[in-house]
Order: structure tokens, then sequence, then C-alpha cells
């Protein structure tokens, strides 16, 4: 390793170790079929408490990705009225996929169940945890739902942006970052600002971390191998510093900028790089409040794999266990499966199809939502990524 | 306070905003202590929330909906939320520093959560506020009189900050614009150490002197050309402030002759249409061209030990219910935009309310704190200044309660506050009217003038008319227009022994629309203050009137500093 590469703590190396098994679980769950991994897929009502029974209510706190708040927010309120979730109260924690991990080794007593936006921080999480604990924190596990990356752009500034540059890719939202006179550079539109891109901190959110790799990836114009000299490539580090030097927001929420793109309209961002299902949620809000919005695909792409986890914490009882696992079961009925579909995700119960006509995947086709992605790319070594990561962190300084 | 001009931007907000509300949070604390007397008969949990001021009444009347539904927490409590209006600013350091234990918290700005935040890592390893979600959200505008605003090409063509305070540093104003019959172009911003729309007005003053929308660096700043072109707006402006909503409605009262446009929220806009205001001409909102800022309003838990499970639970159930679609189709009514964005924009977020809920097209680059400092720095130097009398009562009746004690100290902390260029004479009265120091610039003479002050002691009647006809007098015989002319009294009783008669006072020191005003700011102290005679003597020059008390008045004496 040359005697200049950027270095990382701990659990940023335990994280980006888990890139490599997440990104791959993720595409080949997907492609084999959305068969069932794990547990059988059970009914709420079957795998729950009798409902009638003991009427003492067993409260659990799910730490979760906001990527999925409308989703499970509309779950939770459903289940409280089944016989099985009746005296089961789910408290749903926002939280980035870090934080959760290392507020759960940190000891957090809220948590029994955690939901980040992949298994990406998970072998780091179970390395730390198994060394405090002598065993794995994971009592089940399932694949709620999967979704890749990509660009939302507002429909109107897409038309002009594409005017001026053939597509919208990395390299030409760095051009773009890089007109001096915004908008009025590129479209001739003074009173639309700067232009104005955004993408999560890659060092708190999955999504930022997945936006590094697919720049990495677009920059050397490959979908595999990508090796440890692509990274250090003076090329590539200076233009990737040039993106960032542009990039606004960086928050630990890919949710929560995603909402403040459709509630502050194009004054906050004129595109974001976000999960599709993201994207999708807010098509509607969108659209009547500021305009259409246009999704666009990267030509590289990866997948998100939305992971649930029972944790066998030491704080929870037999009781919450129980219960964060008829939570679980309840995620993976089909009518809830169905509405991850309606929040834009792809789901991970192969009984539901994307294909069904009511399915936003064919209903907002007009948008620039599609079912196939072009190429997924092969998930980087390790210490390719660990090393993208440091050196993101040491020309951005954060 | 205002002269620690290297504090950090939204640490001297911070600061600032605790003379804006504390006499207001005393009333209003008093008022729900006396509704929460009800359910004393039954265990309950309350929930201290503090929050920004400037959604008082959409907080006040959510609250009423929510406490009167008497929801229980999990072990049977009845749930009970206590409001509490604070500056942004002052709400994180009261957290901070563990004097306010409130439950939940939400400031103007996510802003001020993120600075109490690293300020708690940095001191304790943790947050103070857990994740946020905004409530409501509102843009910072131009306010600008409809006929106005169509003379720059409103409703035609989108109006940047560099036109509005080009226009502003104009000494033909209006005539340029072939409009002379309007006179000048009189253009008002909040303080910008006091208030975050009047920082953010600055920041946009100093975009358009270096020709930017992005990128500003300190040699930006520090150019010549930048410096000339700040110095010419501020020299425009009527007056300053800590709060944006007194400024807005003294702009409601008065009308174009007192300002042609200001720097308000959005919601301000659309208030401007209550008809009780009866507006001699519409208010419309111009988003500016270059860019503007979002007002936020983070809702978070705070991360500290006063805050049990039980709490957190609750202030959780009181979040999702200000979230509800109802809670949040009231906010629009209030004039905001509601922060679920499955509720839609309705009237009055409309044209026929001066606003459009298209705008704003862009936001202005945030700078950083260095460079914020920088620009906080030129305004010191540039921004228009004061020339005030502060005129004391000294009167017998000042002895009673420590007031002229208290008075002593708070007319300290003013005289601290003003800056080394404004100018400064004490009057003082009780039967007669003395000059204790003529009219000087402050710097040489600050030490001096806080020993006199220090010096005052009470002693027989009160010829409070005299001494504000005086006062008044002292400017007139030697007017400088170019300095913010102020006279601040404090009185605490009746007038007995002025020669003068409050009606022909009032007469005499009426504001002049061609800018020849004195502003009386009057501080009506004790219980036997009369406030009825004060507060028209403030309204006669447009000024202000406060009620003070020996524990406030230290804070309202702050206040008064952020107009100069």
């Amino acid at each position: 390793m040359p005697r200049d590469q950027p270095g990382l703590t701990l659990i940023g190396k335990l994280t980006v170790a888990a890139v490599l098994a997440a990104s791959a679980y993720g595409a080949w769950y997907y492609f084999r079929g959305h068969a069932a991994p794990g547990n059988a897929v059970n009914s709420a009502v079957t795998s729950g408490r009798a409902a009638g029974g003991d009427r003492s209510t067993t409260t659990i706190g799910v730490a979760y990705g906001t990527e999925k708040q409308r989703w499970l927010e509309s779950a939770v309120e459903q289940f409280s009225k089944t016989p099985a979730g009746n005296n089961i109260h789910v408290e749903l924690i926002p939280m980035g996929s870090i934080e959760a991990a290392q507020a759960l080794v940190r000891g957090d007593e809220r948590i029994h169940a955690w939901s980040p936006a992949s298994a990406l921080y998970k072998e780091s999480f179970v390395t730390e945890w198994t060394l405090k604990h002598n065993k794995s924190p994971i009592l089940r596990e399932d694949t709620l739902a999967l979704t890749p990356m990509v660009f939302v752009m507002w429909d109107e500034r897409y038309q002009a942006f594409v005017k001026k540059f053939p597509n919208v890719t990395f390299r030409t939202i760095g051009l773009a970052l890089d007109e001096k006179s915004g908008w009025s550079g590129i479209a001739g539109r003074s009173e639309w600002g700067l232009f104005k891109f955004g993408h999560t901190h890659p060092n708190q959110s999955n999504s930022g971390l997945m936006t590094l790799v697919l720049m990495a990836f677009d920059f050397q114009r490959k979908c595999r191998d990508l090796q440890m000299k692509d990274i250090v490539d003076e090329g590539f580090q200076d233009w990737m510093r040039g993106i960032e030097r542009g990039v606004t927001g960086l928050s630990n929420s890919t949710g929560n900028m995603m909402r403040e793109m459709v509630l502050k309209g194009p004054s906050s961002f004129d595109a974001l790089f976000v999960y599709e299902s993201v994207a999708v949620d807010y098509l509607k809000n969108a659209e009547g409040r500021w305009g259409r919005l246009r999704i666009v695909y990267p030509d590289l792409n990866m997948w998100n794999d939305n992971p649930f986890y029972v944790l066998d914490a030491p704080w929870s009882s037999d009781e919450q266990r129980k219960a964060a696992g008829t939570f679980l079961d309840f995620l993976m009925t089909e009518p809830i499966q169905k509405q991850s579909l309606v929040h834009g995700f792809r789901p991970g119960n192969p009984l539901v199809s994307i294909k069904a006509t009511d399915s936003p995947f064919v209903q907002f086709g007009s948008f620039g939502l599609r079912v196939d992605l072009t190429t997924t790319c092969e998930t980087p070594r390790a210490e390719v990524i660990s090393n993208l990561l440091g050196s993101w962190q040491r020309a951005n300084n954060r | 306070m205002i002269r620690s001009a290297r504090r950090p931007a939204f640490a001297a907000v911070a600061a600032f905003l605790l003379s804006m509300v504390s006499w207001v949070w005393g009333c209003s604390r008093g008022d729900t202590q006396a509704a929460l007397a009800e359910d004393a008969r039954e265990p309950t949990l309350e929930l201290l929330f503090t929050y920004g001021s400037e959604k008082q009444s959409w907080i006040d009347q959510s609250t009423k909906s929510f406490n009167d539904q008497r929801r229980r927490s999990g072990s049977g409590k009845l749930i009970r939320v206590r409001p509490v209006p604070m500056g942004s600013g002052e709400s994180i350091d009261e957290l901070l520093a563990g004097r306010t234990q409130a439950h939940l918290t939400s400031p103007a700005s996510s802003a001020f959560i993120k600075l109490g935040n690293a300020e708690s890592r940095a001191k304790t390893g943790r947050d103070l506020v857990g994740p946020t979600q905004n409530l409501v959200l509102s843009p910072v505008v131009i306010a600008m009189w409809k006929p106005m605003a169509e003379a720059l090409g409103w409703g035609q063509r989108s109006i940047g900050w560099a036109e509005v305070v080009d226009l502003a540093r104009r000494p033909d104003g209006w005539a340029s614009r072939q409009h002379p019959e309007w006179g000048r172009f009189r253009f008002g911003h909040t303080h910008p150490r006091a208030s975050n729309s009047g920082l953010i007005a600055l920041l946009a003053e100093t975009y358009a002197g270096a020709g930017k929308i992005g990128g500003l660096t300190l040699d930006d700043v520090r150019r010549p050309e930048t410096m000339r072109f700040v110095e010419g707006v501020e020299q425009s402006i009527v007056h300053y402030g800590s709060s944006t909503g007194f400024f807005g409605r003294r702009m409601f009262a008065n009308g174009p002759s007192y300002l042609s446009a200001a720097v308000l929220y959005e919601n301000m806009v659309i208030e401007s249409y209550d008809p009780k205001n009866r507006l001699p001409f519409p208010l419309v909102a111009v988003y500016p061209r270059e860019g503007t800022f979002w007002s936020d309003h983070p809702v978070g838990i705070v991360e500290r030990e006063w805050v049990t499970p039980e709490h957190r639970a609750a202030a959780q159930e009181y979040i999702s219910f200000l979230l509800a679609r109802p809670q949040q189709e009231r906010a629009i009514t209030f004039g905001f935009r509601p922060a679920d964005p499955g509720v839609q924009l309705a009237a009055p977020l409309d044209a026929a309310h001066g606003v459009d809920p298209r705008e704003p097209q862009t936001t202005l680059e945030v700078p950083e704190p260095t460079i914020v400092n920088a620009v906080l720095d030129l305004w010191q130097q540039v921004k228009r200044n004061a020339r005030v009398v502060l005129a004391v009562d000294v009167s017998g009746s000042m002895n009673e309660q420590n007031k002229i004690g208290a008075a002593r100290d708070g007319a300290q902390s003013f005289v601290s506050a003003l800056g080394d260029r404004d100018e400064i004479a004490l009057l003082t009265f009780n039967s007669k009217v003395a000059w204790a120091l003529p009219q000087t610039a402050v710097a040489p003479a600050r030490q001096r003038l806080l020993g006199l002050i220090g010096g005052l002691f009470a002693d027989g009647g009160t010829a409070l008319y005299d001494a504000v006809r005086d006062a008044h007098a002292s400017f007139t015989k030697s007017p400088e227009p170019s300095r913010i002319a102020a006279i601040v009294v404090l009185s605490d009783g009746a007038d007995r022994d002025s020669t003068v008669t409050l009606d022909a006072l009032l007469k005499q020191i009426r504001f002049d629309s061609e800018g020849r005003s004195v502003r009386v700011f009057t501080i009506g102290y004790g219980s036997d203050a009369r406030a009825q005679e004060l507060q028209a003597i403030a309204e006669a020059t447009q000024g202000r009137y406060y009620e003070g008390k020996p524990e406030n008045i230290r804070e309202v004496f702050k206040e008064i500093s952020t107009f100069f």
C-alpha cells in the first residue's frame, strides 16, 4: 500500500468490508427470483401472540433508515389493528445505518430490531458486538425490499439540462457544478441560481457511500474489478474533489434529503442521487407542489437490500424478541409487501409482482421509472472502498 | 455584546434573542399555569416545549387542541403540553445550561440544532436534541408595497437583491424609477446579530456588492467596492430591531411613508392581508432572483436525563399530532407552508395574498462561519450609526423595590451594547430635567457614562413630558440626518411636574414622513408607570413602548439596543 494512502477508522474498515457481501447478496437475491431467504414468511396472525390473551402491551423499538419511513409508519399503524399487533407497541426510531450500529454497540436499550438500508454495515456491527457480548446479535433476519440508486431532478430543469449536456451522469453533473454562473451558463436561466446537487454523507449514510462507489465506476468507465490504482488515480481524485466541492446538503438521511427537495423545491436541490424507492415515494407529492420530477438511472448501478434484524440484545425480554419477530412476519405478508411497492420498493416477498398494472413501475413510466437496470456493478474489494471513503474524508475535511 | 464582533454568527443571534421574548414568556407562562390548575387534581405528565416565537399563534391553537383531547401516557397520567415561546438561540442556550428543562424544542432554523448539538458533543460527547422533523416552513422574502414592486417589474420578471439594495443606496430614490412622488426608497431589515432575517439580508447585500451568487470569499468581503456598496444600503436603513414580527407589523401600520420594503418571512406578508390591518396598498413578496433562505422550524426531543421514556413517548405523540393533517392544514391558515409533503398548498398561500408558492427558485449559499463573521464585522463598520438620548426617571418612587438599582444595571448594559461610532447623551429627570452628559461619541465617553449611570440616585417628582421635549429639542437644534435619531426614556410614574402638556408634546414630536423624525422608545417601569401616556409618546414617533420591571429591565434595554 503506498504511504500516502488515506486511513480509516476501525468501524469504517469493518463497514466497507461488509459492502462486498451486501451488494453481491442483494444482486444475487434479486435475480434469483425473490426466493425468500431465511425463515419462512408466516402470517402475523399465526406467529404472534393469541388475540385476546395477555392484555399487557409489549413495546419494541425498531431503528430504521428514513428511506423506509412512510412505508414503515403506515405498516406500524396497520399492525396495531391486527390481532397479533394488538398488544405490541412498535416505536420507530429513525437512524442512519452507522449511527444505529454504533448506538447498539454502545447499548442503546431503546432498540430491539434494526432495519438499515442495506446489509453493508452488518459485518462490522456483528464483529464489534461479538467482541463485547461473545455471541451474535442477530436472532433472525429477512430482506424486506430491494432498491437501486437513481438521479432525481426537477423535470423542467432536466429538460434544460439535457439541451446542454447529452445525458445525466456524474460526469455531466460535475460539469454543471463547475459552471461558475450556474444555470445562467447552462440554460440562460439566471433566476435558477447555481446548479445544486446533493447526496447523503458517505460516512454516515449507506446511499452516500454508494454514490462514491458509483462515481468511481463512472469515472473509470468500468463495472467490475475496481482497483486501488483507480482510486488513487490523480485524475479521479481531482474530478471527485471537483464534484464534491459543489455538493450541498450531506444529510445522514436519504429520506430527509428527498423530503427537503420536495418541500423546498428547486430552491434547495436541482438534483439528488438517492434510492429509487425514495424518489418514487415522493413523485406525486412533488407534482402537487413544485412540478414533475424526472428519474434517471445511472448506466452503472448497485442494489440496496433493506434487511430486518431481530436482535438478541441483553435488554430484550423474551416477549420483545417474540414481538419483533411477529412484526417482521407482518412486514413480509403480501398486503404489506404490496404497500412497499406503492412506496417505490421492489418487494422482498417474491409473490408480489412489480409488473402488475397498479405498480408504480408501470404507472410512472413517464417519470422515467423502469423495471430493468442496464448494468449492476460488482462490489469492489473492501480495501478499495475503504480507501475511497478515506480519500473522500481527507479531500473534503468531513 | 454587539461589540464582540468575532462571536460565531448564530451564537450572537442566540444571545440577542434573549431579550425579544423573555417578558412575553413571563406573561404566557402565567396564563398556561392557570389553565393547568384545572388538572391539578389528577396525576399529570407535563411536557415543556420551548419553540421559536414566530409560530406562536399556530402552536397555541394546536396545543390547545392536543391538551383538550386529554390524552394519557403509558402509565395513565394525563399528558399536558406547556408551550413556551422563546428565541431560538436562547432555547438552545437554556437547554445546554440545564436552566430550562424542556422535553422537546423547536427553534426557527435547523442551524440552531446543529450548533447546539455540536456544542453538546464537545462538552458531553452526546447530542442535545435527537433527530428532528420540520414542523412548518417559510422563506425569507422582500416584502414590498404592490405599486412599488410593480414599478420594479414585479409580475413581469424576477427582481433581485441587487436591484432593491441598489435603489436603497440612491439619493434620488424612487425618482430614478420615474416615481419622484414616492420620495426616497426606505428599506428595512432587522439587526443582523439579533435576528435571522437581518443576517440573511446582510449576506444578500454582501453577495450583491461582490457581484456573486455563491463562493463568497474573505477577499470579496474586504474589497473596498463591497464595503462601499453595503455602506450605501445600510445608510438607507430606517432602523434595525430584534423582531421580524415587530418590523412587519410596523410596516403594516405605518404604510409606504415609513418603509418601501423590508426583509420579512413570507408568512408575515400573508398576515398583512388580515382585514384589521387596513393597508393603503397590498403587500407582495419579492423572491429575490439571486436566492434566499428558509426558516424550517425543526422539532426534536431533548436528549437529557430529565426526559424519561414516558416523556419521550408522550413527546413523540405530540410531535405526531403537530405533523398530522389537521394541524398541518391549520398551519396554512397562519401563512406557513406545511412540512407534510402530502398536504397540498392552498389559500392563503396564493397570489391573492401576495405570495407565490412556486417560489423561491433558488437559495443563496450560506458562507463558512469565518466569512459570516467577516460580513458582520463589515456591517459594524458601515452600519447606520445612532444618536441617542437616554432619559432616566430619578424621581423618589424609583427607590421602591430597588427599581433604581435595576434601572442603573439595565441602562449600563444598554450603553455597553452601543457601537463605538454611535453618539449618546444622558438626561435625568425628577421635578427638573438635567443633562448629566451632553451629546458625545460613545467610544471615548463609554466608561465615564457607565460611571455616571452607576451614581444615579432617586429623589423628587416627575417631569416626564418636559424631559422628552428637551431631549427632542436637542435633535432639532442640530439635526444629523445620517444617524438614526432616538430617545430612550424610562419612567415609573405619572407626570406631575412638567410645564408642557401631553397633547402639546405629542404635536411637537409627531413622526415626520420626510424622515426627520426622532423615534422615542418608552419604558413603563413598575406597576405605577403610566402605560397609556408612554404608549402614546412611542406611537406618535413610530417608536415602541415596553413594559419593564426590575427583573426584566436589562433585557428590555438590550432589546432596544438592537434598533441601532
